[in-house]
């Protein structure tokens, strides 16, 4: 059975070049694309696709924020979002707010089609590594490039809590060094 | 094994073999199908790109994934175009830019990025890129840009030399730094001594006036040295 797909991405040589890969996949068909989020509703609700790839940086909107316009205008339709990197924070906000999972730019053509395959069947993709909401909190002072007093001050918090957050969220993330942090927490933006 | 030339008067230009297009370019090189190697860190961009140039005629011969990567492909193919992306991994579209003209003095860069800040394009014109494309323009233009190039057309103007606050070698390590890498896997990218890493980091604080590498990351993005492009776009 031929899984019908639509792609949702502001950047229209990505957009068309995928369109291309994925209609060279056997089992798949592109029955239409947009740039736009605010376009991304009308779009599902004629095409009706049986997967959305739904870029979550769109310069309209949060692609986060479209997951649930989508829904709304077509309820059949498995949205996956696609992102530059596959952090692992917009994975988890993205599967709470009813999409089958992220996706990274990086993974390759086959292993996006079986991710498609997989939210058409209905299944969730899994989320590793989430930051605790204190984690969170944290991020954008260590993005700043202050130290942990400096941190713990601004908190309300000692400097050894600090110090704790930031070696647990570095060992989930797989960074080694603080200024890997700090560029970590800068790219992601919170 | 490069045969079949028994059939080569009847095989169309576009389908020449690799033996049978080197002959080619001396011969009637406007046929030749231009030679690209195609540099980006995602693969579903890269493999997007490439289905849009094979569909145009051309001939993507390599992709590289980071910027060491294309310059070995560079040094080794010698390709008519680099396409190459801006934040790319151990090495950035500037750095390989910069080097490829060195490496390999008839390939010309095309800079294919998400930036559309002008600053990016200033810089590129700076070390003699022949243009600079979005990934928000169309496929047409792409090709359209990739074929003039491969003429000889210049299409971004190359700017005058402003002085640069850092040297090839600080940027480098900047870039390393950024990536959250320890002085001795530096040195180990770089095939350079710890010690020479440490100087190089330094300089970088000094000039930057920071005191911690993570004042450095921070200052170092806020001025735009680096590329940090995350999953929501330009930073």
């Amino acid at each position: 059975m031929t899984i019908r797909v639509a792609i949702v991405d502001d950047h229209r040589l990505v957009r068309e070049g995928l369109a291309k890969v994925l209609a060279a996949t056997v089992d798949m068909e592109v029955v239409g694309a947009c740039g736009l989020g605010s376009e991304a509703p009308a779009l599902a609700a004629e095409t009706k696709p049986d997967v959305l790839l739904l870029d979550i940086a769109l310069p309209d909107m949060d692609g986060l924020d479209a997951i649930e316009t989508v829904r709304n205008a077509a309820p059949v339709t498995r949205i996956l979002m696609l992102s530059m990197h596959a952090e692992a924070e917009y994975a988890a906000a993205a599967v709470d707010r009813g999409a089958s999972g992220l996706v990274g730019k990086d993974t390759s053509p086959e292993l996006l089609a079986d991710a498609i395959r997989a939210a058409a069947a209905g299944e969730t993709l899994p989320v590793h590594g989430a930051l605790t909401p204190r984690e969170r909190d944290i991020l954008p002072y260590i993005g700043q490039g202050l130290a942990n007093d400096a941190i713990g001050e601004a908190l309300g918090i000692s400097e050894k809590t600090v110090a704790g957050h930031c070696e647990r969220m570095m060992q989930k993330l797989d960074i080694h060094t603080r200024a890997g942090l700090v560029a970590y927490a800068r790219r992601i933006g919170l | 094994m490069r045969g079949g030339s028994a059939s080569k008067e009847n095989e169309p230009i576009g389908t020449l073999s690799p033996f049978l297009s080197v002959v080619a370019r001396h011969t009637i090189p406007i046929m030749t199908p231009t030679r690209v190697v195609l540099a980006d860190d995602h693969v579903l961009v890269r493999s997007g790109v490439r289905a849009l140039l094979l569909a145009a005629g051309m001939d993507v011969i390599a992709e590289a994934k980071d910027g060491r990567e294309l310059l070995a492909c560079v040094r080794e193919l010698h390709p008519d175009i680099a396409l190459v992306d801006l934040s790319m991994p151990l090495l950035d579209g500037f750095e390989a830019a910069r080097r490829i003209p060195i490496v390999s003095p008839e390939t010309r860069v095309i800079v294919l990025s998400m930036h559309h800040d002008p600053r990016y394009a200033d810089r590129a014109g700076l070390l003699g890129v022949w243009a600079y494309i979005t990934k928000d323009d169309a496929p047409d233009r792409l090709v359209d840009a990739i074929r003039r190039v491969a003429t000889g057309e210049r299409l971004l103007e190359p700017k005058q030399t402003a002085p640069e606050t850092l040297s090839p070698r600080e940027r480098e390590v900047l870039q390393l730094i950024v990536e959250g890498k320890k002085n001795v896997e530096i040195a180990d990218v770089m095939k350079r001594s710890v010690h020479t890493v440490r100087n190089h980091r330094a300089r970088l604080m000094r000039k930057l006036g920071v005191r911690t590498a993570a004042e450095l990351v921070a200052v170092a993005d806020a001025q735009g040295l680096v590329c940090l492009a995350g999953p929501r776009g330009e930073t």
